[in-house]
């Protein structure tokens, strides 16, 4: 009982001092002054902290500043650029700032806080407003594309709105934390999958990125935690990299108006070339006549009772039609783009506030495509007293997205443009869509125009992500924060099917509609302390967050629309028929986190950080994941010995080991289920899965090993890294025994590596104040090696209804493609030669091997800035090499006049201008095989279609003119600008863009494969922001 | 931490002050929410056979689960037929329908690996009713409801084992060790099950059956569902393929004596595919709008439908071969006029026509095979050539005579024929191929292609323990 009565004493105690905080102050002065640079202009926004003291302020505008401090107590000036100063707290003073080029002093924020760039342990990589303001970007991921070591962001589809891919030293698909708000990033529009001509889902589409509902305008800067150490406070949810987003916060004087916009256009970056009427005739009979010559040699060549006429008999087809459609034409366009955006921020010493709105319109270059974006955010603080800090974060949005249909997949418009033939129009003299049927193309689905035009698909979204927060300091070095937030999104998805349409047509029209809402909570309390003993600095953190989602989904269909009326919702159809079951999802996690640091006399650092997760997604007794992490560092400039080196002016050496985990299993993962069923108007029950009561947490495990290094103060720059990640315990799903009644069981097996050695640096090459050149270039090595796996060779479609197309194979690369080594074209016969692996004679399956993978050796960018006088250019460039693409769409484009048994009514698909270079002759050398109508003399799944993806783009050239201030009158500021996106690319790659994936990308183990994605634009715009 | 933190809290609660620390601890640093969640729109497994409505709703489950595109569908049916005389595949020159179409079927062939875990995941579902089934004790639950539930999923169960034998076994070879896994106990995720002999595996489905044949007795169910004179003809069926003569023809008799169904007139004939439940169809799986097989969409999808849209086409030969049937009226459910351009000269079946609402019925077994049974078990000596006949003239066909089949290899040559007309595209052609050992005779291939390929993923996902059949 005593025992008892102490702790509730103590507890008492310690609310009494939360919330009653004895108020003690020893004599105070009042400081006033001004801040100014080496030239004698005044500085606003300089920091001023009172040393040992949580007081502070910042200076307005005209570098003046007023705060109260105890008499003898040190004030500290600081801010990003400048050096900082400690000055002793007197009546008035005046301070002057020397400018620096050192980054050592930048504030980065890290997981649930913020360090100095210098006491930094990890491996963590930031990006600033200043990096990206001036270059307007449409998702927040492009703000990173090249610029950052570790990183790989490609664009694997060219659509409006579309998902990045981020890849974080070889894992995708990273934790985005806005604010500190977890958000959900995946793609959650039902329409995001392709189907075949049964209906059936064959492949994952179109990613629609909710990432993309932050308006890159809102951005203040982007920290991306790449090692285990950094990223371990986000234990659970951070075994593929952390992306902290922070937005703009207002600011203590006079508000400001900033206006941004630009406009523009875009232009597909490459357009692939095809046969026009008079060379697809040729190519045709081109192949008709080899096949002709083959079949007079030998007349069973073809089969015994080959029916010669094909080859003999005229076509039903000729070249002297007048019709020459080029079909990339007709589907595509010159398509304009605008971003408008209004910020205003401003505050006093008490509330700080940042108010934002935009719009963003984007045409797609596929006609009829569309993205339209509106967003508006408000950040708020509030210093109710000395003690007491509240505020708010909140952002909306809401976008439209008229979809290209199928996108990305093979029935979407631009593969059916790339098939279509030349001698069909795409009206018939009546001014009707033709019929693709009559024409000589078989590969067709339906009239490219058409489809772009009748099948109408939108995915409507409306997001909201808002945070309070409150903070409270207890005391001097003791600081408790809790915030609640919740992160709501809905999504509707519409696909009508006109009954004009192909596969609208039998049914008198087709319809869906899905709607799809999340809401996710999140509370998080932490308690802060630091202190500094003489030469000791002390951190410590620990806090307790909880998290819960929500989520349902619903989709109807339905057939028979009223012909003529232009009704198209899915409540209208004579018949509802189907109502999938689709799953609802419920998840919670509980957290335990804490985070000790040490730093002495900034010296010696080390860091601490555990998390413990509990998490619905596994079985009692599995719930509970621990991730420990530990990071020393040392600031070799420190030490004596290095003190006055006037060349190497900063020089720190960092070690790290920790881990991360992962549940992104989706929910219910762990339970065996039966889902609803129907036989013959009746409901019943049927299994659904099969589950391993031994599931858990995936752990990741994560070496680094680097260095920061600055050059006479900062003219020279930059850090190395070394990493080895090993994902343990792979939550994959894993083929099991059909026997078992099921395909698969989601279960933790196999092993992961990846290993690589990162490089950035930055050299502000000339810094004059009249011309300033500054360079960053960064590389990063990386090799993925599959260690271990519950069941080894596992072969991988991309689409379910291909032949395989990758495999997972121990000590190969995860994503390695799967297929038949192409040995060249024979001089003699013109025919494709294969490598017979297994020497039996015949070229099959048995005969596939590794055929390279898509992820890239090393990779990286280089970006020059240049400042003349008010003019600025900058030049950013992106680097690939060693990855590879599957390129299934070539097959069809490069068919060399094979048939499909069409006859002498059609042949398979039109092809590209390649095809003029087929072999001719006996002794012809070239790449391309001898074009032949009754067999296919290619084969899909082999190397003669994978390809070198290599590349090297110039990502932006971009050159601006700031007008300086004495020229402006009323306003603040202003700056113009004109830039190319996309600017030029040197690359290998057949199609159009060695980026691309059609399947989204997500899945790394089947990445990498081009079925004709939406291919991306060339973007010209021009822009301005203004400030008032 | 959770203990420490209970005990905290329930120290606090004693005093007032205390009781208000306790909710701020309750509100910020701990949660009492539980990390368990259940799916709204699933069962977990333990709570599905609690009592005898959910064991009807499993029963449901497995007819559902028979419906699979990949088996009763469409595909189990029409890929069986791809790789015979009678089909050839059109589509967008998909590589595994070609290898199916060319009779060279590879072991990675993503259809059939998929035709293979639908037959099996029936099989499972219906272990798990026949594991429940006896436990069960609800008052409601009759005992002739019980008998006819056990009964349904013993013979679905048995037909699922003998599609799975005759599509991946030596069905044709009773002394073969190459029979199939016969599965007849729940699994677990890491069970893996061997293939059996043949002779089991005909045993196992045998016994399936006349298990099913003795419970399903006083059983009133439509042709909807697994009746008791299914159960007879599938018998008939099974003893067939192991060519076990008498009891095939003593079953398939039995089917036909029964009179409950019957063939129908030849000017109502064309019914059995435009309308439903015929009284030729002694077990029909029954589709509807809300719920629709893909027969329509394989095989006809529309009037102008391309060779591409479509991946089941007749064959070129098959209008020869009605050419050569004067009268036959089954020759109409097959046009190879009325078609684009880019189908001829192969054709289109006419047997799934609705694109409307595409609720198209597998036809599990109609009285036609009875008859096409009896005539085969009995042979010409035996007086099978009634039966025969009895079929061609329901079909506007001329009496066969002595003179037209003067022996038995003639005879079965006829049987053949006919079973070709009246059953192509329902899946039987190129099992009768494989059963008499014809595949090379008709399709040209080398005779190791009467079986398809165990797929290449069972054998990784049992570690190589599963063997996959000679040639592959």
């Amino acid at each position: 009982m005593a025992r008892k009565k102490r702790l509730y004493l103590l507890l008492q105690a310690l609310l009494l001092s939360v919330f009653f905080p004895a108020a003690l102050h020893a004599q105070s002065i009042t400081v006033k002054g001004t801040v100014k640079d080496a030239n004698g202009n005044p500085l606003q926004g300089i920091s001023i902290n009172v040393k040992g003291k949580s007081s502070g302020t910042s200076t307005a505008t005209d570098g003046s500043f007023s705060l109260s401090a105890d008499a003898g107590s040190m004030l500290e000036f600081s801010s990003v650029g400048y050096k900082t100063k400690t000055e002793k707290a007197a009546e008035n003073i005046s301070i002057i700032l020397q400018e620096t080029a050192s980054q050592m002093a930048d504030v980065v924020v890290v997981g649930y806080g913020t360090q100095k760039k210098s006491n930094l342990t990890g491996a963590v990589a930031s990006i600033g407003n200043k990096d990206f303001k001036q270059q307007p970007v449409t998702n927040l991921a492009s703000s990173i594309q090249g610029k950052l070591s570790g990183i790989n962001v490609t664009s694997p589809s060219g659509t409006p709105g579309a998902g990045l891919l981020v890849s974080i030293r070889g894992a995708q698909n990273p934790l985005y934390v806005v604010d500190g708000i977890p958000m959900l990033s995946e793609s959650n529009s039902a329409l995001s999958t392709s189907f075949n001509t049964t209906g059936e889902e064959v492949g994952q589409g179109q990613n629609i990125s909710s990432i993309s509902d932050i308006n890159p305008d809102d951005i203040e800067s982007i920290e991306i935690l790449k090692d285990a150490s950094s990223a371990a406070i986000y234990g659970s949810r951070a075994s593929n990299g952390v992306v902290l987003v922070t937005t703009k916060k207002g600011k203590a004087g006079k508000s400001q108006v900033g206006f941004n916009m630009y406009t523009g256009f875009q232009k597909v970056a490459k357009k692939l070339k095809f046969l026009n009427s008079t060379q697809f005739v040729n190519l045709v009979e081109e192949a008709r006549s080899n096949d002709f010559k083959l079949y007079t040699a030998n007349p069973d060549v073809f089969g015994a009772g080959f029916d010669a006429t094909v080859l003999t008999d005229p076509l039903n087809y000729a070249a002297n039609t007048g019709i020459n459609t080029v079909w990339l034409d007709e589907v595509m366009r010159t398509a304009p783009i605008s971003n408008y955006e209004i910020n205003v921020k401003g505050g006093n010493d008490k509330t700080r506030f940042y108010i934002s709105g935009g719009y963003f319109d984007q045409q797609g270059i596929v006609i009829e495509n569309y993205f339209k974006r509106m967003n508006a955010r408000i950040n708020i603080d509030h210093n109710i007293n000395d003690k007491l800090l509240i505020g708010t974060n909140i952002s909306m949005s809401k976008s439209l997205n008229r979809r290209s249909f199928n996108d990305d997949t093979y029935s979407g418009i631009v593969t059916n443009a790339i098939g279509a033939s030349p001698l069909m129009p795409v009206y018939d003299v009546n001014g009707n869509y033709s019929k693709f049927e009559e024409y000589q193309a078989s590969w067709l689905s339906d009239n490219p125009v058409k489809s772009a035009r009748e099948i109408r698909g939108t995915t409507d979204g409306y997001r909201m992500l808002g945070s309070i927060f409150a903070e409270y300091k207890i005391s001097r070095a003791l600081k408790f924060k809790t915030s609640w937030s919740a992160d709501y999104a809905s999504l509707t998805d519409k696909l009508f099917l006109s009954p004009i349409t192909t596969d609208g047509g039998p049914i008198g029209g087709r319809a869906t509609k899905a709607n799809f809402l999340s809401t996710t909570w999140l509370n998080e309390n932490i308690l802060s302390f630091q202190k500094s003993f003489s030469k000791h600095t002390i951190g410590v953190l620990a806090g307790f967050t909880q998290q819960g989602t929500t989520s349902d989904r619903n989709a109807l269909s339905g057939q028979g629309f009223p012909l003529g009326s232009d009704l198209s919702d899915v409540s209208v159809a004579a018949i509802i028929t189907r109502t999938p079951v689709l799953p609802g999802g419920n998840n919670r996690l509980h957290s335990y986190l804490a985070r000790a640091t040490y730093d002495y006399d900034g010296k010696y650092l080390a860091s601490f950080v555990i998390r413990a997760d509990g998490s619905s997604r596994f079985n009692k007794g599995k719930q509970y994941g621990y991730f420990p992490s530990a990071s020393i560092g040392w600031n070799i400039n420190r030490e004596s010995f290095m003190e006055n080196n006037e060349t190497l002016t900063a020089l720190k050496l960092r070690a790290s080991y920790g881990f991360t985990g992962d549940q992104e299993i989706g929910d219910y993962q762990n339970k065996p289920l039966w889902q609803p069923a129907i036989y013959n108007g009746q409901p019943g029950l049927k299994p659904k899965i099969i589950t391993d009561p031994n599931l858990t947490w995936q752990k990741n495990k994560g070496l680094n090993v680097g260095i920061d290094f600055e050059f006479w103060n900062g003219i020279i720059s930059g850090s190395s890294d070394y990493f080895v990640n090993t994902r343990t315990d792979l939550l994959n799903y894993v083929p099991v025994a059909g026997t078992t009644g099921f395909a698969t069981i989601l279960t933790n097996g196999g092993e992961v590596e990846d290993k690589g050695f990162e490089f950035n640096v930055t050299s502000r090459n000339i810094n004059t104040k009249q011309f300033k050149w500054t360079t960053n270039f960064n590389i990063t090595f990386q090799k993925n090696t599959l260690l271990k796996t519950p069941v080894d060779n596992q072969l991988l479609n991309a689409f379910i209804d291909l032949n395989p197309t990758h495999i997972l194979k121990v000590g190969e690369t995860v994503g390695s493609f799967w297929g038949i080594k192409f040995n060249g074209v024979d001089p003699q016969t013109g025919d494709a030669t294969f490598e017979d692996l297994n020497k039996d004679g015949t070229i099959d399956d048995n005969d596939a091997q590794i055929l390279g993978h898509a992820r890239p050796d090393y990779f990286g960018g280089l970006t020059n800035n240049f400042r003349y006088g008010n003019f600025d250019l900058m030049i950013a460039t992106q680097f690939s090499v060693g990855n590879k693409v599957y390129n299934l769409i070539r097959p069809v484009w490069q068919t060399l006049g094979y048939s499909n048994d069409g006859g002498l009514d059609q042949v398979y698909a039109n092809n590209g201008i390649t095809a003029l270079n087929t072999w001719k002759k006996p002794g012809d050398i070239t790449d391309i095989p001898r074009a032949s109508f009754v067999n296919k003399n290619y084969i899909e799944n082999s190397s003669m279609f994978v390809e070198d993806a290599s590349f090297f783009r110039v990502r932006t050239i971009n050159i601006g003119y700031t007008f300086s201030k004495k020229t402006l009158k009323f306003l603040n500021g202003l700056h113009i600008y004109a830039q190319v996106q996309n600017a030029l690319l040197f690359t290998k790659y057949k199609g159009f863009d060695p980026e691309v994936s059609s399947n989204g990308g997500n899945i790394d183990r089947t990445a990498g494969v081009d079925y004709a994605a939406y291919p991306p634009a060339r973007t010209f715009t021009f822009g301005f922001n203004l400030n008032f | 931490m959770k203990y420490i933190v209970c005990k905290i809290i329930k120290v606090l609660s004693s005093s007032p002050l205390g009781r208000l620390g306790a909710a701020f601890l309750l509100f910020t640093l701990f949660s009492c929410q539980k990390l368990d969640v259940n799916s709204p729109n699933d069962v977990p497994a333990n709570d599905v056979f609690k009592n005898a409505d959910g064991l009807r709703s499993a029963m449901v489950g497995l007819y559902n689960n028979m419906q699979q595109r990949d088996y009763y569908g469409a595909y189990y049916p029409l890929m069986s037929d791809l790789n015979s005389d009678v089909s050839t595949q059109g589509g967008y020159d998909i590589p595994a329908l070609n290898d199916i179409g060319a009779h060279a079927v590879t072991t990675s062939n993503v259809y059939v690996e998929k035709i293979y875990l639908a037959i099996y995941r029936c099989i499972a579902n219906a272990n798990e009713i026949l594991q429940a089934v006896d436990n069960i004790s609800d008052p409601i639950l009759s005992a002739e409801e019980r008998k006819s539930i056990k009964g349904q999923t013993l013979a679905l169960r048995g037909l699922a084992h003998f599609d799975a034998l005759r599509m991946f076994g030596y069905h044709w070879d009773n002394v073969s060790a190459l029979g199939i896994p016969v599965v007849l106990s729940v699994q677990k995720e890491k069970d893996i099950v061997t293939r059996s002999t043949v002779a089991q595996s005909y045993s196992a489905v045998l016994k399936d059956l006349n298990d099913a044949d003795a419970l399903l007795g006083e059983s009133e169910l439509t042709a909807q569902y697994a009746n008791q004179l299914f159960v007879k003809g599938l018998l008939a069926r099974v003893y067939l393929y192991q060519q076990n003569y008498e009891s095939a023809s003593s079953f398939a008799q039995a089917v036909i004596d029964d009179g409950t169904y019957a063939l129908l007139e030849a000017d109502k004939f064309s019914s059995i595919y435009s309308s439903r439940l015929t009284r030729e169809s002694v077990f029909e799986l029954s589709f509807d709008g809300q719920n629709q097989s893909f027969f329509n969409g394989v095989t006809y999808v529309r009037d102008d439908a391309l060779r591409t849209e479509i991946f089941f086409l007749a064959r070129q030969g098959m209008q020869e071969f009605f050419n050569s049937r004067p009268g036959d009226i089954r020759s109409g459910l097959m046009d190879f006029e009325n078609n684009d351009e880019s189908i001829l000269p192969d054709g289109r079946t006419q047997k799934y026509r609705g694109e409307v609402l595409k609720d198209n019925p597998a036809y599990i077994l109609r009285i036609a095979e009875m008859y096409l049974i009896a005539a085969e078990a009995k042979k010409l000596g035996g007086g099978g050539l009634d039966f025969l006949n009895t079929l061609r003239q329901a079909r506007g066909m001329a009496a066969l005579t002595g003179e037209d089949v003067q022996d038995e290899a003639a005879f079965l040559n006829a049987v053949l024929d006919e079973r070709k007309a009246e059953l192509n595209f329902e899946g039987h052609r190129f099992f009768d191929l494989a059963r008499l050992g014809k595949i090379n005779e008709v399709l040209g291939v080398d005779d190791t292609n009467a079986v398809f390929p165990i797929p290449q993923r069972e054998i990784t996902a049992t570690n190589n323990t599963l063997i996959q059949n000679p040639g592959f």
